[in-house]
């Protein structure tokens, strides 16, 4: 590692030398033996404008190996490292194939692929001779043919120059549109390149650093500053579009099952155990809810473990609690078990309040987790942990009610949970509202705003206003039938798991594609202005 | 990729890929335990290869293709006599032995009974894949071609539609250029007229024009729909189908009428190097002095005519002038004038452009006047007249304005005025064959094939001598050779091997169906050999021509898969294909498109990994067939005489076959190998067989200086043969009388084509007519459908290559029917709705793929799909225009090409919406 320490890989590609060809990423086929439909890079056909206003380029995608990568902090075995000269790697032997890099990319680098499809049906000999088996079920991106650099550079060759050295997709470019080299080193055609050429790096409001800088003029096309206008909403409502991020599959209802199951079962631990130490409810109540909610918890983490892609892996997942909010999850669930286990062997109400303990920090990390997905701008919002919490919470409110209803005590929680559940209502009804109105600002594309959109009355009505209605009632009119109450917390129940289904597996596309600067040329408006 | 050779089982095998006529490009094949793996670029060929060295998308298929299980595995015989799209073939496998037995049995029957017909057409016939790019596969099979003598290769594969027809003929005619291209290192301005060079230039164009664009080279793209190369240029016109011509008239009007041309234009080469100061009689042809029958032009210092060859300072371009001499017409047809009042060629000219105002141009093809001065000026602008440039030491004109014609542009009616236009564009600034501008990069019809320069010969008449088939009484061929006639009706088809390429390849397609009248009648051949190609895909009105192939009675079809037009064979022999074969091509010097090169020299085709399926090479085949037929001898002295590429004897040495004997495929590629080298190097370095498969290629230095064919003719005294174009209204009214004189009134609307300058016809207008021809109403047809080239598939014939597939999905148009956003939305129709696509002689079906750049009026079939047959590509439900366009005489012009083009109209149609599979994101998890 210490030739290239000293080292930044990186590319620049030319948007005004590419053509679209589609070379380079057969090419990287051949280079890497990726499967059908797997591309690790990928040249899009973008459309901006309206007719007789329209501008048509090519985009060259991919891994970007980015020097503030948000892949690799999510990744939690460790298969996922940032090497010395800023390569992102992958460990395919380590990966679990949770897909926590793969949500958390920007640039839909990522792929996970479950079995080894062919391209006939049949494997041929070459397929059968190039196979990879152990890319099965694990994340896989570009690695900037990391062989080919490595060992170029032990062959004495220069990376960027020599085309054995170098990447496929940069040596075989037809239209010298992708340079690789050395950021590092200034004198590197690629740093000469962005010393002289106008460029930008995709999403660099996101602050991952992309190592792919995109040059964007010639002399006869300049640049101009992409205009809101070049794409309107009708355009990013079609998945067709090459810039539209598709929907994410990475994660689906197994995924979603663990933050609503975990948050259900979290908060109702965390809520029990209020109770009981305010003197609401007694501590049998809190360790059956604790059971309750263990088993909850564990029904969650056992659905997330279906959609592993390395199922036998999952206890490598405890190896990055350093910066892997799924790590420390599985650290955090670890201490609400425990001690739920063991306060059956010594009845400590110590124990009682380290699972409380454990169970509030595993609500808090389900937020971190899918605030950590950077890729899906409906995660990655900041206020994404909070809503978790706070949703979590109200299901604890819910879940304890529902549980506390039929049960034998003295003690009425109606007095206590009716007004925590308002207060939660109103405050998850404040943040709902919030993400929904700021969802554009926030970057969230039209597709998925509409599916939040056509959410939110649904949500509002049923998940909140009912509820609250009845909550309400049972607060303020003296002996209500405690079953308002159970009903109003099933409704909020019902509503909170909705949200997070949709967010999780509907309103979940990934990052739009997007060009920070445009070269000027096309049609109409777009026709590069005559230069004197 | 030869860094990780480290294991003794692995191998880097090197060879090219020609799969299309932009080729070849040289590349590594990584080959461990005998399977080829990996393919790459030869990078050792990159500082002398003009693409870098680098393979295109298409090279990464073959891997596939080698291990297709789709492959027919061994030679096959059909067993159902019947013949139809709709009938099992029912091939059963057979040996070798009796594969070849048949088919030579069959070519030996012919052969000692009467090679030609009742009609005096060849009985034998043969068909190839576009371009010519099937000669560089088909080993020693011209050899054998050669050997049989008569055969007819007439039968065409789409040809005329779809390749750059009237460029081909006219662009030989008037600067040797079998294509036109722009010498991209050094040009500045690019018109395109649909010209979509950045999918269809290759290697060596796309990575030029990448460096020119970067280097400051502006391109205006003008066309239908914005293509790959409409995209990457700094700006598109939307322009109306098949109006380009009106486009460049008006262009040429802003600048010679418009505005004071002598300002403008390269006057001293109008003046000098073209026919403009000719002088014209009133029947239309040269006036010529009555001595020595040279074309006269006038002296304005010395105040008379003189002939055009004596050194006229200042020769008389506008106005009338009085002078005598004779006029030479049609047939000897001879006038002597007296004193006459007559223009210039160039008078001629400006007076025929007088109409063609920007304002009219705009009414024709809808692009706005001011968008056509602006281009007229832009080009001015950027031509530099009056600049020189050192190439290799010499001085050249340096005129950095170019115009590039795409296909329907250049082919079909109107194809003439287009390359009329642009032509004349490029002789009024002088950058005709100049560095910097149009270059033509090679010549098929011409000879020597192999020299622009030396095709270049002085005429009487101070222009090119050019090969037209002759139209005089005594000379005309009456009776056509072969059943396309090209010699009989096409004079500017020459009679080249390319020729019967050339001529009206759809003819025999279209006359089997019904015969002209006054004409032998067609007859089928009774052996059609069928080699990389497949007509009944790729033709114009490709379902009729698979109906006309089934009535063939015996086909012998060099088949890799299935496909659709194998489906009607009688023989099927599995050829090894382009990873399992051998053969030396030339590569280097100037070759189609944009292969200019800085080098010549040869590369090898070799087997590179084990065999799969029980193939033959193509050269043991052909080496078997004249052995079996009786031919060897026949056949080994036509290897002698170069059919393999090379002449193996020579005045400087003798690699030569024994002609009675019958040589391994290695031998005869091993004797080419040394003579190709010994010619290469003039005996210095001479290298066998094992050589080139060690080191792939070898080269020389080739002049750049020869990519420009106006420093010879300068040398040489010769003119341009423009604007005015007496030979073709010479041949054109000889050939009319011709036809006349034997009956024949079909090819009329062909002759008026054969106009001295060409007007402007309402080319669309053609389009409607013929559907009113066909009995239906134009209104019911509202859109134009053309097509565009796909650079993942044109010419790869790899439409059953899956990977292939995989890659263009990224390619928008490759999932079905471009339509515009709003006129679909008119129509009801949104993204991936099954649609319905009708013209007045067809229908093909597909999704609708909604994009803003294209006019309204117009809708886009990528590629050439529609398969029925053929595994893998049979399932993409891909809509093809060759299933739209019409075999037809009256969209035929005077050429024998026509236009990929069609009045449709488009209906959605109940089914499911195109259901991608999802490997954008790859994961499913």
């Amino acid at each position: 590692m210490n030739e290239t320490s000293h080292k930044r890989w990186g590319m620049t590609i030319d948007v005004n030398r590419c053509v679209g060809c589609q070379t380079c990423t057969v090419a990287c086929k051949h280079a890497n033996d990726t499967v059908p439909g797997v591309q690790w890079r990928k040249v899009l056909d973008v459309e901006v404008g309206e007719y007789p206003d329209v501008e048509r380029l090519f985009l060259v995608t991919g891994c970007q190996h980015c020097a503030e990568p948000s892949c690799v902090p999510v990744c939690p075995t460790g298969a996922t490292k940032q090497r010395d000269d800023g390569l992102i790697t992958m460990d395919y032997d380590l990966c679990i194939g949770c897909a926590s890099c793969a949500v958390a990319c920007p640039y839909q680098a990522r792929t996970i692929v479950h079995d080894e499809p062919t391209y006939f049906g049949v494997s041929t000999p070459q397929e059968t001779k190039v196979a990879h088996d152990e890319r099965i079920g694990v994340a896989q991106k570009c690695t900037f043919c990391i062989d080919r650099v490595d060992e170029g550079l032990e062959a004495g060759l220069n990376p960027g120059e020599d085309p054995l050295a170098t990447p496929a997709c940069a040596s075989s470019c037809i239209s010298q549109a992708i340079k690789f080299g050395d950021f590092n080193d200034p004198a590197s055609h690629v740093s000469e390149l962005v010393a002289t050429r106008d460029y930008f790096q995709m999403h660099e409001q996101l602050g991952n650093d992309p190592q792919i800088k995109y040059l964007i003029e010639t002399p006869a096309v300049p640049a101009r500053n992409s205009d809101p206008m070049d794409l309107s909403d009708e355009t990013l409502l079609d998945t067709e579009h090459a810039l539209v991020g598709k929907r994410q599959t990475f994660w689906d209802m197994r995924a979603a099952m663990n933050f609503i199951m975990g948050g259900i079962g979290s908060g109702s631990a965390v809520v029990a155990y209020l109770l009981w130490i305010s003197g609401n409810v007694n501590s049998q109540f809190l360790v059956v809810v604790n059971i309750v909610s263990s088993i909850i918890l564990a029904i969650g983490l056992f659905c997330v473990w279906l959609k592993i892609g390395r199922k036998l892996r999952a206890p490598l997942a405890i190896l990055r609690p350093q910066t892997s909010w799924m790590s420390r999850e599985i650290y955090v669930a670890g201490i609400f078990f425990g001690s739920v286990a063991l306060y059956f062997f010594e009845p400590n109400s110590l124990f009682l309040t380290s699972a409380a303990i454990g169970a509030g920090l595993f609500l808090y990390c389900q937020g971190r987790i899918l605030h950590s997905g950077k890729g899906i701008p409906t995660w990655r919002v900041s206020q994404m942990p909070l809503m978790l919490v706070a949703t979590g919470l109200l299901e604890g409110i819910c879940l304890s009610a529902v549980l506390h209803f039929g049960w034998d005590s003295e003690i009425s929680v109606t007095s206590i949970l009716p007004p925590a559940a308002i207060i939660l209502i109103l405050f998850n009804s404040f943040l709902w509202r919030r993400y929904a109105r700021n969802a554009k600002v926030w970057g969230i594309s039209p597709i998925d705003r509409n599916i939040i959109g056509s959410l939110s009355p649904k949500l509002y009505i049923f998940g909140h206003c009912i509820p609250l209605i009845l909550f309400g009632i049972a607060f303020f009119v003296p002996n209500t039938e405690s079953s308002i109450v159970c009903i109003a917390s099933l409704l909020a129940l019902i509503g909170s798991i909705l949200w997070k289904a949709t967010i999780i597996t509907r309103a979940c596309h990934m990052q739009n594609f997007a060009l920070g600067k445009m070269p000027h040329r096309g049609s109409g408006k777009f026709a590069a202005p005559v230069i004197n | 990729m030869a860094l990780t050779d480290k294991n003794s089982n692995k191998k880097s095998v090197a060879t090219f890929c020609y799969q299309c006529v932009a080729g070849p490009d040289l590349m590594k094949v990584e080959v461990e335990d005998g399977i080829a793996t990996r393919l790459e670029s030869n990078y050792d060929i990159q500082d002398e290869h003009p693409g870098g060295g680098r393979v295109c998308v298409k090279a990464f298929g073959l891997i596939q293709k080698t291990y297709n299980p789709h492959r027919i595995k061994s030679p096959m015989k059909r067993t159902n006599p019947k013949k139809g799209r709709n009938e099992d073939p029912r091939f059963v496998p057979i040996t070798w032995e009796e594969a070849l037995n048949t088919v030579a049995n069959k070519m030996k029957g012919i052969l000692q009974d009467n090679p030609l017909d009742k009609s005096g057409y060849p009985r034998i016939a043969a068909s190839f894949g576009g371009g010519g790019t099937p000669t560089q596969y088909m080993g020693t099979f011209p050899a054998l071609l050669a050997a049989i003598g008569k055969v007819d290769m007439g039968f065409g594969a789409g040809q005329g539609v779809k390749c750059y027809h009237s460029e081909h003929l006219y662009g030989e005619l008037w600067h040797r250029a079998f294509i036109v291209a722009v010498d991209s290192p050094h040009v500045n301005y690019i018109l395109s007229c649909g010209h979509n060079g950045d999918a269809a230039a290759g290697v060596a164009g796309i990575w030029r024009h990448a460096d020119a664009r970067v280097r400051g080279m502006k391109r205006v793209q003008v066309e239908p729909h914005q293509s790959v190369t409409g995209g990457v240029a700094a700006e598109w016109i939307p322009i109306k189908p098949k109006t380009d011509a009106a486009f460049l008239y008006g262009v040429i009007y802003r600048i010679v009428i418009e505005q004071n041309w002598r300002d403008i234009c390269d006057v001293e080469r109008l003046e000098q190097d073209t026919n403009s100061p000719y002088l014209i009689g009133p029947n239309g042809f040269w006036m010529r002095d009555p001595k020595t029958e040279k074309p006269l032009i006038f002296d304005l210092n010395k105040k008379k005519s003189r002939p055009f060859d004596k050194e006229v300072k200042n020769p008389g371009m506008e106005g009338e002038f009085i002078v005598s001499g004779i006029e030479i017409g049609a047939d000897e047809d001879r006038w002597v004038h007296k004193n006459i009042k007559v223009k210039t060629s160039f008078q001629k000219f400006i007076d025929h452009m007088r109409e063609y105002t920007p304002e009219w141009a705009e009414k024709h093809s809808d692009v706005p006047a001011k968008t056509i001065r602006k281009v007229a000026d832009e080009f001015i602008e950027n031509a530099c007249i009056g600049q020189t440039i050192e190439v290799e030491g010499e001085e050249m004109p340096y005129r950095p304005v170019a115009i590039l014609l795409g296909k329907t542009v250049n082919n079909g009616w109107g194809g003439y005025n287009c390359c009329w236009a642009r032509t004349m564009l490029m002789t009024l600034v002088g950058a005709l064959e100049v560095p910097g501008g149009n270059v033509g990069s090679n010549v098929k019809l011409n000879r020597p094939a192999d020299s622009r320069q030396k095709s270049a010969v002085k005429g009487p008449d101070g222009f090119m001598e050019y090969p037209f088939n002759e139209t005089t009484k005594t000379d005309w061929e009456k009776d056509p050779s072969i059943r396309n006639a090209f010699k009989t009706l096409v004079p500017l088809a020459a009679n080249s091997a390319w020729s019967p390429a050339l001529g009206p390849a759809h003819l025999p397609w279209l006359f089997q169906k019904k015969a002209p009248s006054n004409w032998p009648t067609p007859t089928k051949p009774d052996i059609w050999f069928c080699y990389r190609t497949n007509p009944a895909i790729s033709s114009w009105n490709a379902p009729e021509v698979a109906d006309r192939v089934a009535e063939f009675p015996f086909i012998c079809a060099f088949a890799y898969t299935m496909d659709e037009t194998n489906h009607f064979a009688d023989i099927l022999l599995p050829e090894a294909t382009d990873l399992e074969s051998t053969q030396l091509i030339q590569i280097g010097s100037a070759k189609f498109v944009e292969q200019l090169w800085g080098h010549e020299g040869w590369a090898i085709r070799q087997p590179a990994c084990d065999k799969t399926v029980d193939y033959m090479d193509m050269t043991d085949i052909a080496t078997e067939l004249a052995a079996r037929s009786g031919l060897l001898e026949k056949y080994n002295a036509a290897i002698n005489r170069g059919a393999g590429g090379q002449k193996l004897i020579t005045e400087e040495f003798d690699y030569g076959l024994t002609e009675n004997k019958q040589h391994s495929n290695e031998n005869i590629w091993d004797a080419t190998a040394k003579a190709a080298s010994h010619k290469l190097s003039n005996g210095e370095e001479i290298h066998d067989l094992n050589w080139f498969k060690e080191n792939g290629y070898m080269l020389k230095p080739y002049s750049t200086k020869n990519w420009y064919l106006y420093p010879h003719m300068k040398k040489n005294k010769i003119r341009f043969e423009l604007p005015y174009q007496e030979r073709i209204l010479r041949h054109g009214t000889q050939l009319a009388r011709r036809l006349h004189e034997t009956g024949i009134e079909w090819w009329d609307k062909q002759l008026e084509e054969y106009e001295a300058l060409p007007s402007y016809d309402s080319f669309p207008d053609i389009w409607l007519d013929h559907v009113r021809e066909e009995g239906g109403n134009p209104d019911d047809y509202p859109f134009w459908a053309v097509t565009s080239r796909s650079m993942q598939y044109s010419w790869g014939l790899n439409a059953g290559i899956p990977m292939i597939n995989e890659v263009a999905q990224n390619v928008t148009g490759h999932k079905g029917v471009l339509i515009n956003r709003g006129e679909a939305k008119k129509l009801g129709i949104s993204e991936g709705d099954p649609i319905r696509i009708d013209s007045i002689s067809g229908f093909t079906s597909g999704f609708a793929v909604l994009r803003e750049g294209v006019r309204p009026d117009t809708v886009v079939m990528i590629g050439q799909f529609d398969h029925w047959k053929t595994p893998f590509a049979k399932d993409l439900n891909l809509p093809s225009l060759n299933s739209l366009t019409s075999l037809s005489l009256s969209l035929t012009d005077s050429t024998g090409s026509g236009s990929d083009l069609a009045r449709v109209k488009i209906t959605k149609t109940s089914g499911p919406k195109r259901t991608d599979q999802r490997i954008e994101s790859g994961a499913n998890l």
